[in-house]
C-alpha cells in the first residue's frame, strides 16, 4: 500500500507545484498539468483507500494514518468541485500543498500492529460518523482558504496596491460564495456527524455525551459556524468580519482534530494501538474499558 | 533571396520626423510602383501609421546593399527630405532581423502600449495596398500571411491584451474583481460627462443590467437615459439611489463632495453590507475619500485608476516576454519555409528534367513497340514516370535535408550531379 500512496503523493506534489506555477505565470497549459495530475492522484488515492479497506478488513478511517489520508482525499474532492463550479484555481495554491503535506504525514505515520477493534466495524454507525466528520473538516478547510483569499483580495482593493496578486486572486463575490457554501456543507455534515456519534455511543454504552475535549471542541466549532452562517445570512457580518470568523473557526477545527489527541479522553483511539492487549479475547472491549477506567480515574482525581 | 526592412518608429524618431515620412494611401501605391523595379527591389510594402513608417521589401541576397541604398534614396526623394535628415532615426533590418521586427510590430510588441490591437489592422491595410499596387510577390505574400498567424498566436496564447489600459474600461475591470460577473448588477452615473458615458457603455456591454443617471441638469440625464435605455433619477435623491446601486461612476464638475461618507454609510446599511464599488473620475474629487473606510465600500479615484492601468501594463509586459519567445520560434519556422520555397523550383526543375529525359528515350524507342492499346500506353507512361520518381526520390530527399541544414552548397552539388543548372 505504501508504494501506491507514494505514487499518490508524487501526483499531488506535481499538482501542487503546477498550481503554484500556474498562479504565478497564469499559463493554462500549466494549470492543465496541475488538474490532470490531481485527477490521476485522486484516482490512485481512491484505489489505495479501497485496497486498504479490502486488505485490512476495516473501513479505512480509523488509525491516524488513515484519517489523514482520508482527509487529504476529501480535500481533493472538494477542490475538484470548486474547480468545476467556481473555476477558482487560486484555491489550489493553498489546497494542493496542504493535501500533499497531509498525504506525506500519512505516509510517515506508523499503523499500530493491531487491527482495528471489531466493535468499530460491526456497526455502520461508526464509519458513517467518522466519514461525515472528515468531510465536514474538509469543508471547513475550504472555508478557511476562501477566507484567506478574501482577506488578501480585499486588502488589495482597499489599499489599492494592485500588485500581481490583484490580477490572480478570484473576485470577492466568488470567494465569499465559496466560503458560505462550504460553511453550510460543513455545518450540515458536522451536525449529522455529531448526531451519528451520539447514536453510536448511546447504542454502545447508553451515554450520548462523555464530556471529553473532542466533544467539547466539536460543540464549540458547531456553535461558531452556526453563528457564522446566521451572521452571513442576516447580513451585517458579510465580508471581512465573516472572513475573520472563518479563520477563527478553522483554529477550533484544528483543535478538535489534532489538539484533543494531546489532551486525551474518550475519543483517543486508533493511533495508540499499544494500549490494546493483543492476547485478550476481545481486545476492543478491553481497550475501551482501559480508556474508560483511565478517564474515570482522571475525573476522580480532579 | 533576402528581406530588407527600413523605417522609423516612435522610439527612434520624434513626431516631426515621422510626419514628414508618412504616406497617404495614394502616395503609398504610387511610391511602391516607383520603388519596386523587379531587379534590385523585387517586392515592396509600406506600413505607415502615426507611430511608424516602415518599408518592407525583398531583394536578391547579393543586392542587399544596393536595395538598402535604393530604399533610403527613395525616401529622401519622394518625401523631399534635406540630406542627412533621416540620419540616426532610420533603422534597417535584413533577413531574420527584418522578419522578427515585422512579427513584433504586428503582434504589437513594438507598440507604444504593448498589446493594443490596432497595429495588426494597419499592417493588413498596408498589405492590401501592396497587393493592389502589384508589389507583393511570392516572398512578401508568404511573409505577411505568416505574420498574421504569429499575431493571432501571440494574442491567443499570451495575456498580452488581457488587461485593459484605458480609464473608461477600469470600471469593468474593478467591478469584475469585486462582483465577479457584472450580470444583474446596477450602475449609477452621477454626472453625464463623456468619460462616464464611455464607462457606462463598457459596463453595459459587460452585462450590467440596470443603468440610472443623476445629473444636475435633468435634460442631460434624460438624453443619456434615452440613449442607453436607462432611467434618469433626480439629483437630490442621490442617497436613495445609492442604496440600490452596485457600481457608481461619478464625474461632475462640482467643486465639493457629491457623495459623502455619511451617504455611503447609510447606503451600506440599507444594502445590508453587500459590497459597493464607487469610481470617481472627477477632479476635484466628488466622492469623499473617507467613504473608502466604510467596510465593504470600495472607492477609487482617478489616481487609483491610473495605478491599476500601470499595473496592467506591467502585467502585459510580463506577458510580452512570453510573446517574444513565440516570435523567436516563428522566425525560425519562417526561415525554414522560405528556404523550402527557394528550393521548390530547383527540385521541381530537376524532377521535370528527369521526366523529360525518360520521355525522350521513350520517343526514340516508340516505333519499335508497334501498335499499343490506350491501356498499354498508359501503363508504359506510368512505368517510366514511377521509375524516374523512385530513383530521384532519395536524392531529392537528401537535397531537402541539406537545405534544411543550411548546407546550400552540398545541395547545389547534388543538383549539379544531374546536370541541372539554374
Amino acid at each position: 500500500m505504501k508504494s501506491l500512496l507514494l505514487a499518490v503523493l508524487a501526483a499531488y506534489l506535481i499538482a501542487a507545484i503546477h498550481s503554484i506555477l500556474a498562479f504565478i505565470n497564469k499559463r493554462r497549459s500549466v494549470q492543465r498539468v496541475a488538474e490532470w495530475s490531481m485527477a490521476l492522484g485522486f484516482i490512485l488515492h481512491s484505489a489505495a483507500l479501497i485496497a486498504d479497506w479490502a486488505i485490512d478488513g476495516h473501513y479505512p478511517l480509523f488509525f491516524m494514518r488513515e484519517t489523514l489520508s482520508f482527509l487529504a482525499w476529501a480535500l481533493v474532492a472538494a477542490y475538484a468541485i470548486i474547480l468545476y463550479r467556481y473555476k477558482a484555481q487560486a484555491v489550489g495554491v493553498l489546497a494542493m500543498p496542504l493535501v500533499s503535506v497531509l498525504t506525506f504525514i500519512a505516509l510517515l505515520t506508523k499503523t499500530g500492529s493491531q487491527d482495528a477493534p471489531a466493535v468499530f466495524s460491526t456497526t455502520w454507525l461508526f464509519p458513517i460518523h467518522t466519514t461525515l466528520l472528515i468531510f465536514a473538516y474538509a469543508a471547513f478547510f475550504i472555508v478557511f482558504m476562501a477566507s484567506v483569499l478574501y482577506l488578501l483580495q480585499e486588502r488589495e482593493l482597499k489599499m489599492k496596491t494592485f500588485g500581481a496578486a490583484f490580477h490572480r486572486l478570484p473576485s470577492l463575490t466568488t470567494v465569499n460564495q465559496l466560503a458560505t457554501t462550504f460553511a453550510i456543507f460543513g455545518l450540515t455534515l458536522l451536525t449529522l456527524g455529531i448526531a451519528t456519534g451520539m447514536l453510536w455511543s448511546s447504542a454502545r454504552d447508553g451515554r450520548i455525551w462523555h464530556n471529553d475535549p473532542k466533544e467539547i471542541f466539536a460543540l464549540l466549532t458547531w456553535f461558531l459556524y452556526f453563528f457564522l452562517l446566521i451572521y452571513r445570512s442576516s447580513a451585517s457580518w458579510r465580508g471581512k468580519n465573516a472572513a475573520w470568523l472563518g479563520i477563527a473557526g478553522f483554529a477550533l477545527v484544528l483543535c478538535t482534530f489534532f489538539g484533543t489527541r494531546l489532551l486525551g479522553g474518550y475519543h483517543v483511539f486508533g493511533f495508540i494501538g499499544a494500549q490494546i492487549e493483543p492476547q485478550a479475547s476481545s481486545p476492543a472491549r478491553i481497550a475501551i474499558n482501559n480508556l474508560e477506567t483511565s478517564r474515570r480515574g482522571r475525573l476522580r482525581s480532579e | 533571396m533576402s528581406i530588407v526592412l527600413i523605417g522609423v518608429n516612435h522610439k527612434t524618431a520624434p513626431v516631426e520626423v515621422r510626419e514628414r515620412l508618412a504616406f497617404s494611401d495614394a502616395a503609398c501605391a504610387e511610391g511602391l510602383r516607383s520603388l519596386v523595379d523587379g531587379e534590385i527591389v523585387r517586392e515592396g510594402l509600406i506600413v505607415s501609421t502615426c507611430n511608424r513608417v516602415e518599408i518592407l521589401s525583398s531583394t536578391s541576397t547579393e543586392n542587399i546593399e544596393h536595395g538598402t541604398a535604393r530604399i533610403t534614396q527613395f525616401l529622401d526623394a519622394t518625401r523631399q527630405l534635406p540630406p542627412g535628415f533621416l540620419g540616426q532615426h532610420l533603422y534597417s533590418h535584413t533577413d531574420d532581423d527584418a522578419v522578427r521586427h515585422l512579427f513584433r510590430v504586428a503582434s504589437s510588441l513594438d507598440s507604444m502600449v504593448v498589446g493594443e490591437p490596432q497595429v495588426l489592422g494597419q499592417v493588413r491595410h498596408a498589405y492590401s495596398l501592396a497587393v493592389e499596387a502589384g508589389t507583393a510577390g511570392r516572398v512578401l505574400n508568404r511573409l505577411v500571411h505568416h505574420t498574421f498567424r504569429v499575431a493571432k498566436r501571440v494574442r491567443s496564447e499570451t495575456g498580452i491584451a488581457a488587461n485593459a489600459v484605458s480609464i473608461s474600461y477600469m470600471a469593468v475591470e474593478l467591478g469584475k474583481k469585486i462582483f465577479d460577473s457584472l450580470k444583474d448588477h446596477s450602475i449609477l452615473l452621477i454626472g453625464a460627462g463623456e468619460m462616464a458615458e464611455l464607462s457606462a457603455r463598457h459596463l453595459l456591454n459587460a452585462g450590467a443590467s440596470r443603468l440610472r443617471i443623476a445629473n444636475r441638469t435633468p435634460e442631460a440625464a434624460q438624453r443619456l437615459a434615452l440613449e442607453f435605455g436607462g432611467e434618469a433619477v433626480p439629483f437630490d435623491q442621490l442617497s436613495a439611489s445609492l442604496a440600490e446601486t452596485d457600481i457608481v461612476i461619478c464625474s461632475t464638475a462640482s467643486s465639493d463632495y457629491v457623495v459623502t461618507e455619511e451617504m455611503t454609510r447609510k447606503a451600506r446599511e440599507k444594502r445590508r453590507n453587500r459590497p459597493m464599488c464607487l469610481i470617481d473620475i472627477s477632479v476635484p474629487r466628488n466622492i469623499d475619500p473617507r467613504a473608502g473606510k466604510v467596510p465593504n465600500v470600495f472607492v477609487f479615484d482617478i489616481d487609483d485608476l491610473e495605478s491599476v492601468i500601470s499595473s496592467n501594463i506591467r502585467e502585459r509586459e510580463r506577458e510580452a516576454e512570453r510573446a517574444e519567445l513565440i516570435v523567436q520560434s516563428e522566425v525560425m519556422q519562417f526561415q525554414q519555409s522560405l528556404r523550402l520555397m527557394d528550393m521548390g523550383p530547383t527540385i521541381g526543375a530537376l524532377r521535370q528534367r528527369m521526366q523529360e529525359v525518360a520521355r525522350a528515350e521513350l520517343e526514340k524507342q516508340r516505333k519499335n513497340l508497334g501498335q499499343l492499346t490506350p491501356q498499354q500506353e498508359e501503363a508504359l507512361e506510368h512505368l517510366l514516370m514511377s521509375t524516374v520518381n523512385k530513383i530521384t526520390h532519395p536524392v531529392l530527399n537528401q537535397m531537402r535535408r541539406f537545405y534544411e541544414a543550411s548546407d546550400v552548397e552540398t545541395m547545389q552539388k547534388l543538383a549539379d550531379t544531374f546536370g541541372h543548372d539554374e
